[in-house]
């Protein structure tokens, strides 16, 4: 369902000239689980960037679901983000002044609603990752697993098609860091499409298919 | 939207305490001066009652002459006056002239009705002098000269105030309090004349009374209403003569339009220092704003970028900052409201409501246009921060 | 090793090369501080002119007012002598039973008797204070104030003649009427400018005088002095032979030296205790007599407040100031916070390197004030036009505002302070971030 094609990206300062990705070529299937590892600063992060449409290729084309992204303009795209994309990151960013509720239903506000109100859709999927009895805590009161976990099911509340996940066990201990792997493989049991960036090789193995960068470029 | 935004300031309202504080000032001076603009706005529409084109107004001081000596001295002047061609018609008049910054006032009653007037003395030729029109009866003639004739000649607010739409002429009024024994004297109305503002047009339009003056009782003030290009030779001339007249006598000469004038100024000097004040305060909101909106964007760059990914437009993001303003400001004008909605309630000053409650809305637009205006450009600054760089995690 | 100086201005957000205090001297430092002050207000210009604005504004008013306040207190025309000279402008007639009261300037005779015998001074001249009359000439009327003075008037005030010459004990004591008109005055009665008044004569209230002298007018907020018509006071109207205490004089002191002003307050005071009770006055008996020399600013003030309020004066002119300061100071401290907060980066850096908070701290205090003068000198220019135009607007008649070496000197300090209240605390803030915080927070 996201094919990439010939992606480049260069990083531009006043002196410097830097080549993150170099001629990447990837198509995901629908319903696949993929790992991308590799160094730091080889452009794992700005990989994930591109494929979930928050940057642009300095050259090359990104297709979502057979459609060309190049010529959408920012509604578009942030129309795309809002309902075929969930996003997980390393460091949770979690809003410190929302409640766990307020949190996951943050996808929502971007899309018109109609039918049940959102708090109900949040519930669900704090229910989905085994949290439905925190949704009036604080992130502060949490600890490092279940922030992940809340941060999960923002990505998913929307039900979206693809999940982008940068480093999700990268800040957990290896006991957290299960428990969200074995979450995640749920979701992709239930049919989600999963991109996960890591470095951890046992997290890896569990994935379909492992894609290596090294140096902005494709390895394996 | 709106609803997760109050959530997300009323758990951040702790750090915005200041900014809080400030919209609340802006609010409740705002809320005062514009009462006041208000008020003197809806006087001013309420006529004067009288012309003070080319009036003269001579304010004589007796020095401590006998009651006697002045008031003969005074009839003297007045004969004197009416014998130049250059003056139209001369009037008599108590102290508290009209823009005189004097007043003299009491209670006046019809039955078990009390209310606070306006008393003027003056003679029969004051209509003519300031160009009065008298509504219903007549204004004074030779017959309320006699003493104890104990006439009167009340004017609009005060036939509204006690007779409503019944007539007033050959109705009597009694000087104080009319259950009190001493107040006994009865006086016959005789005329109503239209409005009369002595304070000029931004005062309120209170009742008030004319009477002749009492037996022993001689007036102060001379209005000598001049024919239009009277210049001040004429006048060097009149306090010539007058000065040969009365002799010891302090003569002050001026013009009515002056004098009004300076009641306008009294007027609008507390307006102008109150707008004053409230223009400092409301660019200290704005200062403020902008303050508060920087460092709040420049912290938040994260939740900027998060917001992005899950699929805010560069729109959404600023209508949500201007947003969180706006709750803010909401937050303000709230407490500000909780003060501002008392002066209606228990008619503070005696002003109607609805002076207060259109103060109120007009104070609460002037807020929240100056902080949208003010948290526009922030806010589109916040928009254009470009999710990946918000989320750039090495 | 990095040894000499650290010659590039560096940018944010490429790596600073910390200075080495080996070559470093302060005067560098604060080049190079400045330097970077600079390109940081330059990479923003929206947000540096906002900060701009409120600090010029806020330090315009206060210069328009510290202007104002020179204006009314300093000895400025005709006053020079002020600081030399002690007023006495009031009476307090009461009675036993402090229910009836009199309050209002001394009569001449009070002067004559009691303050022109005092020994202490060096000179003691009389003027009335208020007084109004009109004079109609060409088909207009002039409304005058005018004033009734003794000789010695003109000898403790410093009035520039531009024709003729004040008028004498010989004068008065020969009961000419004469006058000493303004040039405002002969310009509105003569209307010729250029033929001298001298000699002339001027009608007011029906009686002639003849003009002696023309002086250049003082501003009407020195109203001790200003006037547009003085006369002796033996002129008709001047009422200097009434009976009784109060009147509508005002005595002026000149002292040696401002050292003498508390021997010539006692000896005021000792004369007034002799003064014999009860007093008759207007058809009542006073036993209580409340009159004293003051200075100029203790005379003024008494017109509004019982007590002596000097002290109490200043310190609610300088909380006033404060907090006028104070409050857009500590808004702009949020735009300050987050303009250093966008080099957190460079701190975390430069504290990784060793440098003590103090350095930092003193970085951006330099930055701060940087600014705060910019803004200063925006003010000073902003506040001279404001000054122009009131002095030529005629809103106070003959108005001579300046801003001179103490409102300037003063408006410096405010600016210090300013740039320090709102520059510290941002400061410190910034300083004591933790390292790894500081070099996370990428821009």
């Amino acid at each position: 369902m996201l094919h990439l094609k010939n992606i480049e990206k260069v990083y531009r300062t006043s002196t410097i000239e830097t080549l993150a990705l170099n001629n990447i070529n990837l198509a995901i299937k629908k319903g696949e689980f993929v790992s991308v590892m590799g160094p730091s600063g080889c452009g794992k992060s700005t990989l994930l960037n591109i494929m979930g449409l928050l940057d642009e290729p300095s050259e090359g084309s990104v297709e979502l679901d057979g459609q060309p992204v190049a010529s959408y303009r920012d509604r578009e795209l942030a129309r795309l983000r809002n309902q075929k994309i969930g996003f997980i990151f390393q460091s949770f960013h979690l809003i410190p002044d929302l409640s766990v509720l307020d949190n996951v239903e943050i996808p929502l506000l971007y899309r018109s609603q109609n039918g049940k109100p959102r708090s109900e859709y949040a519930r669900e999927a704090l229910e989905k990752v085994g949290l439905a009895n925190r949704v009036k805590h604080f992130p502060r009161q949490l600890s490092g697993g279940q922030k992940q976990r809340v941060a999960i099911a923002r990505a998913i509340v929307g039900n979206p098609e693809l999940i982008l996940a940068d480093e999700p066990t990268g800040n957990l201990d290896s006991g957290m860091g299960n428990e969200i792997m074995n979450i995640l493989e749920t979701l992709n049991g239930g049919g989600a499409t999963i991109v996960m960036v890591t470095h951890d090789e046992q997290m890896a193995k569990r994935t379909h298919r492992l894609i290596r960068l090294f140096d902005g470029t494709q390895v394996s | 939207m709106f609803k997760h935004l109050f959530r997300l300031m009323w758990n951040k309202k702790r750090s915005h305490v200041l900014l809080i504080v400030e919209i609340l000032a802006a609010f409740l001076v705002l809320f005062g001066v514009t009462s006041l603009i208000i008020y003197n706005l809806r006087n001013y529409r309420e006529p004067l009652g009288f012309n003070y084109e080319n009036v003269w107004v001579l304010q004589f001081d007796s020095r401590n002459q006998p009651d006697s000596i002045a008031s003969e001295t005074m009839r003297l002047l007045k004969t004197r006056a009416l014998a130049y061609p250059e003056v139209a018609s001369v009037s008599l008049f108590s102290s508290n002239s009209p823009f005189s910054m004097s007043t003299s006032n009491g209670s006046m009653s019809r039955g078990k009705s009390t209310v606070q007037s306006n008393q003027f003395i003056t003679d029969r030729d004051m209509v003519r002098a300031l160009n009065v029109s008298v509504v219903e009866g007549r204004w004074f003639n030779a017959s309320d000269e006699v003493p104890d004739a104990r006439t009167l000649v009340i004017y609009q607010p005060m036939k509204t105030a006690l007779f409503g739409d019944e007539k007033a002429v050959g109705q009597y009024l009694v000087f104080g309090d009319a259950t009190k024994a001493e107040n006994q004297k009865k006086y016959r109305v005789v005329g109503v004349v239209g409005n009369f503002k002595g304070g000029g047009e931004y005062q309120k339009n209170e009742p008030g009374v004319f009477q002749i003056p009492p037996r022993n009782h001689w007036l102060r003030t001379l209005l000598l209403k001049v024919k239009p290009g009277t210049d001040a030779n004429f006048e060097a001339r009149l306090t010539r003569d007058f000065g040969a007249i009365t002799k010891d006598w302090n003569l002050d000469v001026s013009y009515l339009e002056k004098q009004r004038r300076n009641a306008h100024n009294l007027t609008l000097v507390p307006v102008i220092i109150f707008l004053i004040v409230s223009g400092f305060l409301l660019i200290n909101v704005a200062l403020g704003l902008f303050g508060v909106l920087n460092l709040s964007i420049a912290r938040r760059r994260s939740e900027i970028g998060v917001r992005r990914a899950m699929g805010a437009t560069a729109g959404a993001i600023t209508r949500q900052f201007v947003g969180e303003i706006w709750v803010l400001a909401t937050f303000g004008l709230l407490i500000g409201l909780l003060f501002a909605v008392q002066f209606p309630l228990l008619n503070v000053f005696d002003l109607e409501a609805g002076v207060y409650l259109t103060a109120i809305g007009v104070s609460a637009v002037v807020i929240y246009a100056i902080v949208t205006l003010c948290a526009l450009y922030p806010s589109r600054q916040a928009a254009r921060v470009q999710p990946s760089v918000a989320l750039h995690e090495e | 090793m990095l040894a000499g100086r650290a010659s590039t201005s560096p940018s944010p957000h490429e790596p600073h090369t910390p200075p080495f205090k080996g070559g470093i001297t302060y005067p560098d430092m604060l080049t190079n501080a400045i330097k970077i002050a600079w390109k940081v207000l330059l990479r923003h210009p929206f947000y540096t002119f906002i900060t701009l604005f409120g600090i010029s504004l806020t330090l315009t008013v206060l210069m328009v007012l510290t202007s104002f306040l020179d204006h009314l207190l300093a000895p400025h025309y005709p006053e020079h002598k002020r600081e030399r000279m002690l007023y006495i402008s009031r009476v307090a007639l009461r009675d036993s039973a402090r229910q009836s009261s009199r309050t209002g300037p001394v009569s001449f005779r009070f002067i004559d008797t009691y303050v022109k015998t005092l020994k202490t001074p060096e000179k003691v001249g009389l003027t009335t204070f208020f007084g109004f009359a009109n004079s109609y000439v060409n088909g207009k009327r002039i409304s005058l104030q005018t004033k009734f003075t003794d000789a010695i008037f003109w000898e403790v005030t410093d009035f520039e003649f531009l024709e003729g010459k004040p008028y004498n004990a010989q004068t008065i004591a020969q009961g000419h009427q004469v006058a000493v008109i303004t040039d405002d005055l002969k310009r509105q009665y003569f209307e010729d400018e250029t033929a001298p008044a001298v000699g002339k004569n001027i009608d007011v209230d029906n009686v002639r005088y003849r003009v002696i002298g023309v002086v250049r007018a003082a501003p009407v907020t020195r109203p001790t002095t200003a006037g547009d018509i003085y006369f002796p006071y033996t002129v008709p109207k001047s009422n200097y032979q009434s009976e009784g205490l109060s009147g509508s004089y005002v005595a002026l002191i000149l002292a040696r030296t401002p050292a003498d002003f508390g021997a010539i307050k006692a000896e005021f005071d000792g004369v007034v205790s002799r003064i014999p009770r009860p007093v008759l006055e207007g058809g009542n008996k006073y036993v209580v007599v409340e009159t004293a020399a003051s200075t100029y600013l203790e005379s003024l003030l008494s017109n509004f407040f019982e007590a002596q309020a000097t002290a109490i004066f200043f310190s609610v002119v300088g909380l006033f100031m404060l907090l006028f300061m104070a409050l857009p100071a500590i808004n702009l401290v949020n735009v300050n916070v987050s303009r250093i907060m966008e080099r957190a980066s460079e701190i975390g850096i430069r504290k990784a390197f060793g440098a003590p908070a103090r350095t930092l701290v003193w970085q951006f205090v330099v930055e701060n004030l940087f600014i705060t003068f910019l803004g200063g000198a925006i003010a000073l220019l902003l506040s001279g036009v404001i000054i122009w135009f009131i002095n030529t607007s005629g809103w106070i008649a003959r108005a001579d505002l300046t801003i001179n070496f103490a409102v300037f000197a003063f408006s410096v300090l405010v600016c210090v302070v300013f740039g320090l209240l709102s520059g510290v605390v941002p400061a410190f803030r910034m300083a004591k971030l933790p390292i790894a915080e500081a070099l996370k927070s990428n821009g």
